[in-house]
């Protein structure tokens, strides 16, 4: 599979091109275009992966869809278009036997030989963190596609860092992490707008997304008319 | 590398080698140099004396390549044009290679009044393929390298068939048509389009896409092409009326831009026709006619509507999207989900479908559960426009965030 990543960072699109007998698992409506040999598979679960229903319903729980297309090339040649909904920028991960745990909304597209998983024990920590924050581990070999709000810029850390939990679009499983507060006291740090942050630390790459969807939404939200 | 100085002022400029056999506009005082190919290696040294005319002016498109060769290993890299007093020249340390086409390398290919026709104070950057893939080297990143006013000036590239889109993306576009010279700047982001008009010149554009003009511009709204193509238009999610921009009292000059932040392309009409999804439609030249095409059943099943405007003639159409646009070249059956088609040549043919493998064996369910369902299914040769954006997703995704009402 190859791949060529376009107007970015705000536009950004992947144009994937696969080969006959190659696949790529991807979000639903994350296809824009595709040429016309393809075969295009709904499931609830990912390819190879097992795991059906129960999956797919943590899936939906990370703020994926509970659905998954699958399109496997059946001819040379063959290209796929994939894209976020929202502005902003696509990154490519290639994969090589790692882990990587990647914000719930950030997953767009990978390989048949990653694995998809929402089952990830950092779960109760993120419900502790408040901003809906759900993780997806992906594992295995292959190329992984995400996407995020604004640009992703990378953070190599090597000891600690900290990050704001609505910024955070993916690190390496060599991170660890604990929720807790910016500054020094509770309060303090709710005021100053900075609500709750990851701090990381251990060895390995952090990548965040300059913009956070719902800042922005909250932003907006207020000014349109009720529902 | 060529190292040039302007005869006038003596202004010392560093220069890529692409840039040989092209005409530059001095920063400093605004006289016109040429700029001669570079000299031997042995010349180069000398970097103190002014580049004379260079004899091997003969072949100057292949020199670059030919030189770069004999040049000495470690070559200077380029900065932007360098003013340098003469005596520490060979002391001035050049950093920074890679980028080029940097912000103040750019103003050099700013152009040169060569005709007498009524475009004269307009840049002409004539095409030259080395050029051309230099601009398209992928290190190159024109979003971060160079600012907005100085974004790099590619030669004249009307969209020519069999690119599919790789690096074009982001690129300015510049062209002359037969009815006007016309540049679009900022893309993909904050495209904007600057035509240049002769005297007498016309065009006809959507309400609110001007951004600004030149007081020689006339501009008069109104019903064009009678009341049937009116109403087709209004169908086809444009408004009744059209704008009609008349350089009246001599050339002149409009911006225009689209109502969300996006691309904007253009396409020459030679007497064929192209369809444009709804409210795509920016403006077009003389001989264009755009009027709304009712797709019947097609249209009505893609229910969000693929209502589309059919521009035809010869002449010059620009339009806009949500996101960049992207052209791609069909040729052998191409489908794009339908909020994304922005707009396509008629020598396809279409067809709105659920997509393949969905149907089948009661896969209907990713219909009902959002994402792709319905695609337009293009067969036949021609070129489709996408955007990588839909207003739609936005909508969707705000609406979640919009306040609920307490009664």
């Amino acid at each position: 599979m190859h791949h060529q990543l376009l107007a970015q960072p705000a536009m950004s699109i992947a144009k994937l091109t696969l080969q006959a007998g190659e696949s790529v698992t991807c979000e639903v409506g994350a296809m824009i275009a595709m040429s016309s040999g393809f075969t295009v598979e709904t499931t609830s679960r990912s390819r190879g992966g097992g795991g059906g229903i129960t999956k797919g319903l943590k899936r939906m729980f990370s703020g994926e869809n509970f659905f998954l297309n699958h399109f496997t090339s059946t001819a040379p040649n063959q290209t796929l278009w994939i894209g976020p909904g929202l502005l902003g920028d696509i990154m490519h991960y290639p994969m090589t036997g790692g882990t990587l745990i990647v914000q719930g909304s950030s997953w767009l597209a990978s390989a048949i030989g990653i694995e998809i998983d929402a089952t990830w024990q950092g779960l109760g920590k993120a419900l502790f963190s408040g901003e809906g924050m759900f993780w997806v581990k992906c594992s295995g070999q292959g190329d992984l596609f995400l996407n995020s709000f604004g640009s992703i810029y990378p953070v190599d850390v090597n000891g600690e860092y900290v990050v704001d939990t609505g910024h955070i679009v993916a690190f390496e499983d060599t991170l660890n992490f604990k929720i807790g507060k910016a500054g020094s006291s509770l309060i303090g740090s709710v005021l100053g707008g900075e609500g709750l942050v990851c701090k990381f630390s251990g060895q390995g790459k952090l990548y965040c997304q300059s913009h956070n969807p719902p800042s922005f939404g909250q932003l907006l939200g207020p000014k349109l008319k009720a529902r | 590398m060529i190292e040039i100085a302007c005869p006038n002022c003596q202004k010392r400029y560093r220069l890529a080698d692409k840039f040989a056999g092209k005409k530059a506009k001095c920063k400093k005082c605004g006289a016109v140099l040429v700029i001669r190919p570079p000299v031997a290696p042995s010349d180069h040294a000398g970097a103190s004396q002014p580049a004379k005319p260079n004899p091997k002016r003969t072949k100057p498109a292949p020199a670059g390549e030919s030189n770069r060769s004999t040049m000495p290993a470690p070559q200077v890299p380029t900065v932007d044009p360098v003013t340098v007093d003469p005596a520490p020249v060979e002391a001035t340390p050049i950093e920074t290679a890679e980028a080029i086409p940097t912000a103040e390398a750019v103003p050099i290919v700013e152009a040169i009044p060569v005709s007498a026709d009524p475009f004269d104070d307009i840049p002409v950057a004539e095409p030259v393929t080395p050029s051309v893939q230099a601009f398209a080297d992928p290190g190159f990143d024109a979003g971060f390298d160079a600012p907005a006013t100085a974004m790099p000036i590619s030669p004249a590239k009307t969209p020519s068939p069999g690119t599919a889109a790789a690096s074009g993306v982001g690129e300015t576009l510049r062209g002359t048509t037969g009815h006007m010279k016309y540049e679009i700047s900022q893309r993909p982001d904050f495209s904007i389009v600057k035509i240049n008009l002769p005297q007498g010149g016309k065009v006809y554009a959507e309400p609110s896409a001007m951004v600004s003009m030149t007081p020689t511009m006339h501009l008069e709204a109104g019903l064009k092409g009678g009341l049937g193509k009116t109403f087709g238009r209004l169908l086809g999610g444009e408004s009744l009326i059209i704008n009609t921009f008349t350089a009246q009292d001599g050339p002149g000059e409009v911006m225009f831009a689209g109502g969300a932040a996006g691309d904007v392309a253009y396409h020459r009409l030679n007497g064929n026709t192209l369809y444009l999804q709804r409210g795509a439609y920016m403006f077009n030249s003389e001989g264009v006619d755009v009027s709304g095409k009712w797709q019947g059943a097609k249209g009505f099943f893609s229910g969000e509507g693929l209502v589309l405007l059919k521009a035809s003639g010869t002449g010059d159409i620009f339009f806009n999207s949500y996101g960049a646009i992207i052209p791609i070249d069909v040729n052998e059956g191409f489908m794009v989900d339908t909020g994304y088609i922005v707009a396509f040549e008629e020598t396809l043919q279409y067809r709105v479908t659920v997509l393949p493998g969905l149907r089948a064996a009661g896969k209907i369910k990713s219909f009902f559960f959002g994402g792709e369902g319905l695609v337009c299914q293009f067969s036949g040769t021609g070129r489709v426009w996408i955007q990588t954006r839909q207003v739609k997703s936005f909508l969707s995704w705000v609406n979640a965030f919009r306040p609920t009402k307490s009664n």
